[in-house]
């Protein structure tokens, strides 16, 4: 499902990455863990096809992402992927509902408010579908984007940080949300974190 | 959702800017409006007042003075001619009509027409109700003179010395009234706002009714030729008459219309310099707003949109702007020329109307969006090269 070999990221001159190998199997659940620097946002922006290996090769969901195009790239990684990032980036302007229809909308694929109000549902947001993302709590707007990463059924699903800034127990929920939601659309799970309290929910880590 | 959606959404969320963006082209595209309404309607109706009027002959002096007295009445007559001089001119072989003219006097800012039934036939003018003048002191009002004033056939006018009817302090020539016999159609034409009468009214309101011809005056008279030819000999035969004075409407109202053009073209350079300054605003709204959306925009391009997408949906942002701004200086400009009109028509100085779309308002329009794209195309090209990892990596 995804495939990282030989990989030597590099940003101005600075080794972001180094990776010789990293396997990840279909509908596996897999931690990424590092301490900040490490790698690990770079790892899934690759994975994501969000930067180009500047050495290396990355295959995710049946593509040599380095073959793609610029618009291939966006529009598999708009069907393929999804994506929870660290500091959640819900469009402040919209609503919770429009936030969700973005994501078939921005990936070509028709729209699907019936699979937006049963994940609102599911995640228990069903009354603030009409609320914008400022009105939310962390908890809810971590739930919301999460929904939003699933809402195209993606074959594989990359989480950044996460639990960072929560309690044990909203630790907890986060991870649970995650590895349920990627249960559910058979989606291969890739959490980046430096949370140690992780740890215990991964059978597969990668330590950065 | 939809690129449409999207756009109405953003410009939902920063209401402010985007009222003063509207606003501020809506300013440019009204104030060009009204002067393209204003003066395009102001040379229709000058050339309609002018129609089929070859050459005004009156006293030395102005000849633009002249025309706009006894065509356009708008301007106080340079003086009268001799009847006897009138008649052998009408008489001229490259005369096919001759309309004679008596002025002097208005009815309530309406000027008051001595002149024969040559005159409104000239115009197509017919008759709304009543007759026309049969003898000395009988009157027609023409339809707006009819409208400002309620006067039907069967009521009495006196008319005032001069063209302020009287408001003025003017000499009221009381012990001359007219009786209103008849009201005219409405026409579009000059005829509208005027008091028509037999020329020996005014003779007779003036003391000198009843006097011999030859002691007789005219203010102008309107000529039409006979032949084309006519147009080269007959101004040069009047003028070299050191009574008389020609006047060409054609030439002179081309003559007004270059002299106010370079006016009305400063101020519809004033409303370009707007649109354009208000196109510079939309250009720094939509960069301002890129800045604050690179996040948004690159969230966007993490859902898989094409740049393409994102191009597009700044490019709508800014089309979106323009057509509200043009949508509203439209109507505003259609508004304003409609107030002007009834400003003007209270002032019998002949209307205006906003109910009038003239076909260069498409260009208008054309224009406006123009600046609204072109506005969009730089912030577009930004965020068509947003670095995506980079941005979401900010926060």
């Amino acid at each position: 499902m995804l495939s990282l070999s030989a990989i030597r990221q590099r940003y101005r001159s600075r080794l972001a990455l180094s990776l010789e190998q990293f396997e990840v199997g279909a509908g596996e659940h897999w931690l990424v863990l590092g301490a900040s620097g490490s790698g690990k946002t770079t790892l899934l922006n690759l994975a994501a096809g969000l930067l180009r290996a500047t050495e290396g090769t990355v295959r995710a969901a049946g593509e040599d992402l380095g073959c793609l195009g610029e618009a291939a790239l966006d529009r598999w990684r708009g069907r393929q992927v999804g994506i929870v990032p660290q500091k959640l980036h819900l469009v402040a302007s919209l609503n919770v509902a429009q936030n969700l229809a973005l994501a078939p909308w921005l990936a070509g694929l028709p729209p699907a408010a019936a699979r937006a109000a049963e994940l609102l549902a599911a995640l228990g947001l069903a009354d603030k579908a009409g609320a914008r993302p400022a009105q939310l709590s962390h908890g809810q707007a971590q739930r919301v984007a999460v929904a939003r990463a699933v809402m195209n059924r993606p074959a594989l699903l990359l989480a950044d940080e996460p639990t960072s800034n929560l309690d044990d127990a909203a630790c907890a929920a986060a991870l649970d949300l995650l590895q349920s939601q990627a249960r559910d659309c058979g989606a291969t799970l890739v959490v980046a974190t430096h949370d140690r309290r992780a740890r215990e929910r991964f059978e597969k880590v990668l330590q950065l | 959702m939809n690129l449409a959606a999207m756009s109405f959404a953003y410009l939902r969320a920063r209401p402010l800017g985007a009222a003063l963006n509207v606003l501020l082209l809506a300013l440019g595209v009204a104030t060009i409006t009204v002067l393209l309404l204003a003066s395009r309607q102001l040379e229709q109706r000058m050339h309609g007042d002018a129609r089929g009027i070859d050459l005004v002959v009156g006293a030395k002096g102005s000849p633009m003075q002249l025309v706009l007295s006894a065509v356009f009445h708008i301007d106080v007559p340079p003086g009268n001619i001799s009847v006897p001089e009138a008649k052998k001119l009408a008489a001229h072989r490259s005369v096919k009509q001759a309309i004679p003219m008596a002025l002097g006097d208005s009815y309530q800012g309406f000027r008051i027409v001595g002149t024969t039934h040559d005159y409104p036939a000239h115009y197509g003018a017919k008759l709304g109700a009543g007759r026309l003048w049969g003898g000395p002191m009988e009157a027609v009002l023409g339809a707006e003179v009819a409208r400002a004033s309620r006067l039907a056939p069967g009521a009495r006018i006196v008319g005032a010395h001069g063209l302020g009817g009287g408001a003025g302090g003017e000499h009221l020539h009381d012990e001359a009234p007219y009786e209103v016999v008849g009201v005219m159609a409405p026409t579009g034409t000059v005829i509208d706002r005027l008091v028509l009468t037999a020329v020996e009214s005014v003779w007779e309101v003036h003391g000198t009714g009843g006097e011999p011809e030859e002691y007789q005056e005219f203010t102008a008279l309107l000529l039409r030729y006979a032949s084309p030819l006519a147009a080269a000999t007959l101004p040069r035969q009047v003028n070299a008459n050191p009574h008389l004075q020609a006047g060409s409407p054609a030439y002179e109202s081309a003559r007004l219309f270059s002299m106010v053009g370079a006016g009305v073209e400063v101020l519809q350079g004033f409303g370009v310099a707007l649109m354009l300054a208000a196109g510079l605003s939309v250009f720094i709204a939509l960069t301002n707003a890129l800045e604050e959306r690179r996040r948004d925009l690159a969230v966007m391009r993490m859902l898989g949109a094409g740049r393409g997408k994102l191009f597009g949906l700044l490019v709508l942002e800014g089309v979106l702007l323009a057509s509200m701004g043009v949508a509203l200086g439209l109507a505003l400009g259609h508004v304003a020329t409609a107030a002007t009109g009834a400003l003007l028509e209270a002032r019998q100085q002949g209307a205006l109307s906003g109910l009038f779309w003239l076909a260069e308002e498409w260009w208008i329009v054309g224009g406006a969006l123009l600046v609204g794209l072109a506005a969009a195309l730089a912030p577009g090209w930004r965020a068509y090269r947003t670095d995506l990892a980079g941005v979401l990596a900010e926060g």
